[in-house]
C-alpha cells in the first residue's frame, strides 16, 4: 500500500513536469489542429456559400488575417474615448486588412509605464497617447538593448503625401503645435488633443459689477474683482484656476521667461531649471496677493480641474482660467453668459506668448513595414480635416491642422460659437521664441509637482514666496540633475 | 584585507574553543559566536561593501553596522532553530507527535514539501522574489525606461535621516533605556501603591519616547535631505486616529447593537455595510459631503444655518480629521462584525453572577466583557493597523491629495507619489522597505506586549 502510494505520487509529479515542459509544443499542436478545423469549416462554408452566388464574392474577399494595431489612449471618459473608438471603427471599415484596437488607461503615466513594460516583454502596442510635459522622457526612453522606443513620425512618413489612400496631414499641422513638438529638427509625434489656457468669464456677474469687457491684464483682473466682491450678492470668490504647473509655465511664456537652460531645452539638453526667476516671482507674488485679498479661490487640492470648474459653473466665482479643452462643455453647461477671453497677462511686461498643452500620439519603433504603414495611415486619418474639426467641436481642443480650421470657417462654426476661436487666436498671437514654446526637460512631471506643492504651501500657510521657492528650486534641480545622470549623454 | 583577516581570526577563535572544549555549553557558545561573526561578515559582502566606499558619511557606516548586527542576530536565530531541531529529534515523544502531525512517518520528508509546492512557488515568484528585488532596488537611483541606473548604496535611506550619526545612535538607545528603566521600576514596585502608579505613568512615557526618538531621527528636510519627519508625524497621527476611532467606535456600536432590539438583525446588517465599500469610494463619499463648493454638508450648513464651513483641505487638523473619519468609518463595519461575533462568546453566567454581586453595567463591561474580548481586540489591532498603514492611499488621493501642503501625506501615499507617479523607483523602494520594517516592528511589539494580556480562554 505504502509503495503504491509513493508510485502514484511520483507518477503525478512526472506527469506535471512533462505537461509543463511540453506545454509550448502541445499548445502549438492544438493551434494547428484548431486552425485545420477552422480551414475545413471555412471550406464547408465556402461550398455552402458557393451555392448562393451573391454571397460567394463577399466570402472570398474577406482577408485571411487582419493586422492588429494597438492604440493606447489615456482618456477614459465616454466622449473623448468614444471619439477614439469611433474613428478606429471607421478606419477598420475603410481598411479591412487592419484592425486598430483602442485600449483605455487612467492617465498618461499609466499608458507610458505600461508601454515601457510591454516593450520589455516583447509585445508593445503600435501607438500610444502621451502628454507634452513628458516629451523629453519619451525621446529618452530606451528598451533593454538601449534602442529608442519611439520612432519619429516624420521619418517614418519619409516624404510620402499619401499612405494607403489616406492623405498625409502632418504638413498642415498648425505652427504652435508643430514648433512645440519639433525636437532636434524632427517632428516626432502626431499632435492630437492640443489646447492652451483661456479665461472663461461669467459676463452676467461682471456686467452687474459694471465690468463690460473680460479683463485682459492682471491689473484689469484686480479692478474687476474689487467690483465683483463689492456686490451685494457677492460670490465667495472672484477668480480661480487649478494649481497646476501648466498655468505657471503659461505666465512664464507670456513674460518671455525661460524655465530651463539651453533655451528651455530647445537647443540642447536642459540641465538647469529656474524656479526663482523674476517672472516666476512676479507671477507668484501676484497670485498670493489675489489670494490674500480674498479674490482668488483655492479649492485646496493640487491639479484640481473638477473643483475649479464646478466653482465656476456654480457661480461661486466670476472668472475661471482653464484649459480651452472644455470650451464646448462650458458653453453647453453654463447657466449664464459664458464668454471666453485670452489668459490675463502682466500689462507691465511685454507680452511674448502663450504655449500649448495637451498630448500627441507616439509611434513605437520596430514594427514591420506593413504594420507601420497601417499605423501611419490611421494617424493621418485620425487627424484629417473632418475628424480634427469634429474633435474640436466635441471638446474645444484647437483644430490641429490648418485644413481643419479652414473647414470650420467655411461651415460658419466660429460665427456660431465665437468662444471656440479664442484658443487658436491666442496661440496665433504668440511670438515664436523658446520661452513661448515651453520647456522640454527631464523629470518634468516630478518638477511640476515640486512647483504645485510649493504654491500650495505659499497659499495655504502664508509663506514668503522667495524663501519657499528657494527650497523648491533646490529640490527641482536635484530631480533634474538625477534625471540627466541617468538619461543624459 | 585587514577587515577580512580580523573576520577570519574571529571565526577561527571560537571554533578552536569549540574544538578543544568538551563542555556542551561552552561548545555552544563557541559555535554560536562563530556563526554570529560569519553572519555579520557576510552582510557587508552581500551589500557590496559600498557603505565604506569613499565619500560615504558616518550615517552610512552606522546603517552598515546595524545591518551587520542584524545579520549576526539572524545567523544566531537560524543556529538556535537548528539546535532546537536536533534536540527535538532526541526526544522520542516530540518526534512522534511531529511525525504524526506531518504524516512524515508514512511518506518521505519530501512529501509535505511537494504538496506545499504549488503555494510555495506562487509565494516565491509573486511575493518573496519581488520583496528581495525591492531591497536591491532601494539601493539604486533608477527610473522606468532609463538606459542605466546608479548605485547609491544607503543613499536613499540616509537622505531620510538626520546627518549626525551620534544623535542617530543616542536617540534609540535613550528610548530603549527609558523602556527598560520603566520596566525595572515596574518590577520593583508593589501593586496598588503610589510607587506603582508612578511606574505605570513612567512606562507609558517610555513607550511614547520610542515614537519621539524616531521623530527626532528623521530629517526635517533642507540641505539635500528629504523632509521625512512630517511624513512620519502624519503617519503616526493618522494611523493612531484611524485605529482608535475604528476600534473604540466599533466596540461601542457593536455593544449597543448587541442588545435585544426590534429588527436587530436587519439593523446589524446595515452596520456592516461600510466594510463592503472600497477605500476609494469612501474617499469620494466624504469628499462629496465636505467639499467646500459641492459638498452636501457644507451646502446645508450654509443654506439652513448660515454657517460658513471652512475648507477642510486648508487646515491640517481638519484635513487629518476628515481622513481619519473617512477611513475609520470604512473599517468600522469590519470591527463591528468581529465584536458582534465576540460578544456572543462572552459568558452569560459570569455576567449574571456579577449582576447578583451588584456590579454596575460599567463594571461588568470593564471587568468581564473587555477581557473576554481581548483575543478579538488583539486580532483587530493587527488588521486595523495594517489597514491604516497600507489601504488609505485611495481615500487620501480622493479627499486631499496630501493637502494642505503635505499634511495628510502618509508613508504609503508618499511611496506611491514618489515611486509610481514620479517614477523614482529607488526612492519608492527605499521608503517601502522602511514601511515594511515599521510594520514588522509594530507587529513584534504587539505580540510581545498585548500577547501576554490576551486571554483565549481554556487552560
Amino acid at each position: 500500500m505504502k509503495g503504491l502510494l509513493k508510485y502514484l505520487v511520483l507518477l503525478a509529479v512526472v506527469m506535471l513536469v512533462a505537461a509543463a515542459c511540453s506545454s509550448d509544443d502541445s499548445d502549438s499542436g492544438t493551434d494547428t489542429t484548431a486552425a485545420a478545423t477552422e480551414t475545413t469549416a471555412a471550406a464547408t462554408e465556402t461550398t455552402v456559400a458557393a451555392t448562393e452566388t451573391t454571397a460567394a464574392t463577399a466570402t472570398t474577399a474577406a482577408p485571411t488575417e487582419k493586422i492588429d494595431i494597438d492604440f493606447w489612449v489615456a482618456f477614459s471618459d465616454e466622449s473623448r474615448l468614444g471619439f477614439a473608438n469611433d474613428r478606429a471603427a471607421e478606419f477598420n471599415e475603410g481598411h479591412p486588412e487592419y484592425n486598430v484596437r483602442v485600449t483605455s488607461f487612467a492617465s498618461y503615466n499609466d499608458v507610458f509605464d505600461a508601454a515601457i513594460l510591454a516593450v520589455d516583454s516583447g509585445e508593445p502596442p503600435g501607438l500610444i497617447h502621451f502628454f507634452e510635459a513628458a516629451t523629453r522622457q519619451a525621446l529618452d526612453a530606451v528598451d533593454g538593448d538601449g534602442n529608442p522606443i519611439f520612432k519619429s513620425v516624420t521619418d517614418a512618413i519619409a516624404g510620402r503625401t499619401e499612405i494607403l489612400g489616406e492623405p498625409v496631414v502632418l504638413d498642415s499641422v498648425v505652427d504652435a503645435a508643430r514648433n512645440y513638438y519639433t525636437v532636434d529638427g524632427s517632428f516626432y509625434s502626431m499632435p492630437w488633443n492640443t489646447s492652451t489656457t483661456v479665461m472663461f468669464n461669467n459676463m452676467d456677474m461682471l456686467n452687474e459689477a459694471g465690468i463690460t469687457e473680460p479683463p485682459a491684464t492682471w491689473a484689469d483682473v484686480e479692478t474687476a474683482c474689487a467690483a465683483v466682491m463689492a456686490l451685494d450678492d457677492a460670490p465667495s470668490g472672484c477668480i480661480t484656476w487649478p494649481n497646476h504647473s501648466w498655468f505657471v509655465e503659461q505666465t512664464l511664456g507670456q513674460q518671455g521667461e525661460l524655465l530651463a537652460s539651453a533655451d528651455n531645452g530647445r537647443t540642447g539638453r536642459a540641465t538647469e531649471v529656474f524656479l526663482e526667476s523674476d517672472g516666476m516671482m512676479n507671477y507668484l507674488e501676484w497670485w498670493k496677493s489675489l489670494n490674500d485679498a480674498g479674490y482668488y479661490t483655492y479649492t485646496g487640492l493640487q491639479r484640481d480641474w473638477d473643483g475649479t470648474s464646478n466653482a465656476y459653473l456654480a457661480e461661486e466665482v466670476a472668472m475661471l482660467v482653464y484649459s480651452s479643452s472644455d470650451t464646448t462643455f462650458f458653453d453647453d453647461n453654463a447657466e449664464f453668459t459664458n464668454v471666453a477671453s485670452f489668459m490675463p497677462y502682466d500689462g507691465d511686461v511685454d507680452y511674448v506668448g502663450n504655449l500649448i498643452g495637451g498630448a500627441t500620439i507616439w509611434m513605437l519603433d520596430g514594427m514591420e513595414t506593413t504594420t507601420e504603414d497601417g499605423a501611419l495611415a490611421f494617424l493621418n486619418f485620425f487627424s484629417n480635416p473632418a475628424n480634427a474639426a469634429a474633435w474640436h467641436q466635441l471638446t474645444g481642443y484647437i483644430p490641429i491642422t490648418q485644413d481643419a480650421v479652414d473647414l470650420l470657417e467655411s461651415e460658419g462654426w466660429y460665427d456660431e460659437s465665437p468662444n471656440s476661436k479664442v484658443a487658436s487666436d491666442q496661440l496665433a498671437a504668440a511670438k515664436n521664441t523658446p520661452a513661448s514654446l515651453g520647456a522640454l526637460l527631464g523629470n518634468f512631471v516630478g518638477i511640476r509637482d515640486v512647483i504645485t506643492l510649493a504654491i500650495e504651501d505659499i497659499l495655504v500657510n502664508d509663506l514668503d514666496v522667495a524663501t519657499r521657492m528657494a527650497d523648491a528650486q533646490a529640490e527641482a534641480q536635484k530631480s533634474l540633475s538625477e534625471y540627466e545622470l541617468l538619461f543624459g549623454g | 584585507m585587514l577587515i577580512l583577516g580580523l573576520v577570519v581570526a574571529a571565526v577561527l577563535g571560537p571554533l578552536y574553543v569549540w574544538w578543544q572544549n568538551d563542555n556542551p555549553t561552552v561548545k555552544r557558545y563557541g559555535i554560536g559566536s562563530a556563526v554570529a561573526v560569519i553572519g555579520a561578515a557576510a552582510t557587508p559582502f552581500a551589500m557590496g561593501r559600498c557603505a565604506f566606499n569613499e565619500g560615504t558619511s558616518g550615517v552610512d557606516h552606522l546603517l552598515a553596522y546595524s545591518l551587520m548586527a542584524g545579520g549576526a542576530w539572524l545567523a544566531l536565530m537560524i543556529m538556535q532553530a537548528l539546535f532546537d531541531r536536533s534536540d527535538g529529534k532526541k526526544s522520542d515523544s516530540a518526534a512522534m507527535t511531529g511525525e504524526i502531525r506531518t504524516g512524515g512517518f508514512r511518506l518521505g520528508w519530501w512529501v509535505p514539501w511537494m504538496l506545499l509546492s504549488p503555494t510555495l512557488i506562487i509565494l516565491i515568484w509573486f511575493l518573496y522574489l519581488p520583496a528581495v528585488q525591492t531591497f536591491t532596488l532601494s539601493t539604486k537611483l533608477t527610473k522606468l525606461g532609463a538606459p542605466k541606473s546608479v548605485d547609491v548604496c544607503f543613499g536613499n535611506f540616509t537622505e531620510l535621516l538626520i546627518t549626525d550619526p551620534w544623535k542617530l545612535v543616542a536617540y534609540p538607545l535613550l528610548a530603549i533605556a527609558a523602556v527598560y528603566g520603566a520596566r525595572f521600576w515596574l518590577g520593583r514596585s508593589e501593586r496598588g501603591t503610589w510607587n506603582r502608579k508612578g511606574a505605570e505613568v513612567a512606562s507609558m512615557f517610555a513607550m511614547l519616547s520610542i515614537f519621539v526618538a524616531m521623530y527626532a531621527m528623521f530629517s526635517p528636510g533642507g540641505g539635500g535631505q528629504v523632509a521625512y519627519r512630517p511624513v512620519y508625524l502624519n503617519t503616526v497621527i493618522i494611523t493612531v486616529g484611524i485605529v482608535a476611532f475604528g476600534m473604540i467606535g466599533g466596540l461601542a456600536v457593536a455593544y449597543l447593537a448587541f442588545r435585544k432590539i426590534r429588527g436587530g438583525s436587519l439593523y446589524r446588517t446595515f452596520l456592516i455595510w461600510p466594510y463592503a465599500i472600497s477605500p476609494a469610494v469612501a474617499g469620494v463619499l466624504f469628499f462629496m459631503i465636505f467639499d467646500p463648493t459641492a459638498g452636501i454638508f457644507t451646502h446645508t450648513m450654509d443654506v439652513v444655518f448660515g454657517i460658513d464651513v471652512p475648507n477642510y483641505r486648508e487646515s491640517a487638523v481638519l484635513a487629518q480629521s476628515s481622513i481619519i473619519l473617512a477611513s475609520g468609518w470604512k473599517i468600522l463595519g469590519y470591527n463591528i462584525l468581529f465584536y458582534l461575533a465576540g460578544l456572543q462568546t462572552v459568558s452569560t453566567d459570569q455576567i449574571e453572577a456579577a449582576v447578583i454581586d451588584g456590579a454596575s453595567s460599567w463594571q461588568r463591561f470593564v471587568k468581564i466583557v473587555l477581557p473576554a474580548l481581548s483575543p478579538i481586540t488583539f486580532f483587530l489591532l493587527v488588521t486595523n493597523l495594517t489597514y491604516a498603514f497600507f489601504e488609505v492611499y485611495a481615500t487620501i488621493d480622493f479627499m486631499t491629495k496630501g493637502a494642505p501642503a503635505g499634511k495628510t501625506s502618509v508613508a504609503i501615499y508618499e511611496i506611491i507619489r514618489i515611486g509610481v507617479n514620479n517614477g523614482d523607483l529607488g526612492r519608492g523602494a527605499a521608503q517601502s522597505v522602511l514601511l515594511f520594517a515599521a510594520v514588522i516592528a509594530v507587529t513584534v511589539w504587539q505580540f510581545q506586549t498585548s500577547g501576554k494580556r490576551v486571554s483565549y480562554g481554556g487552560s
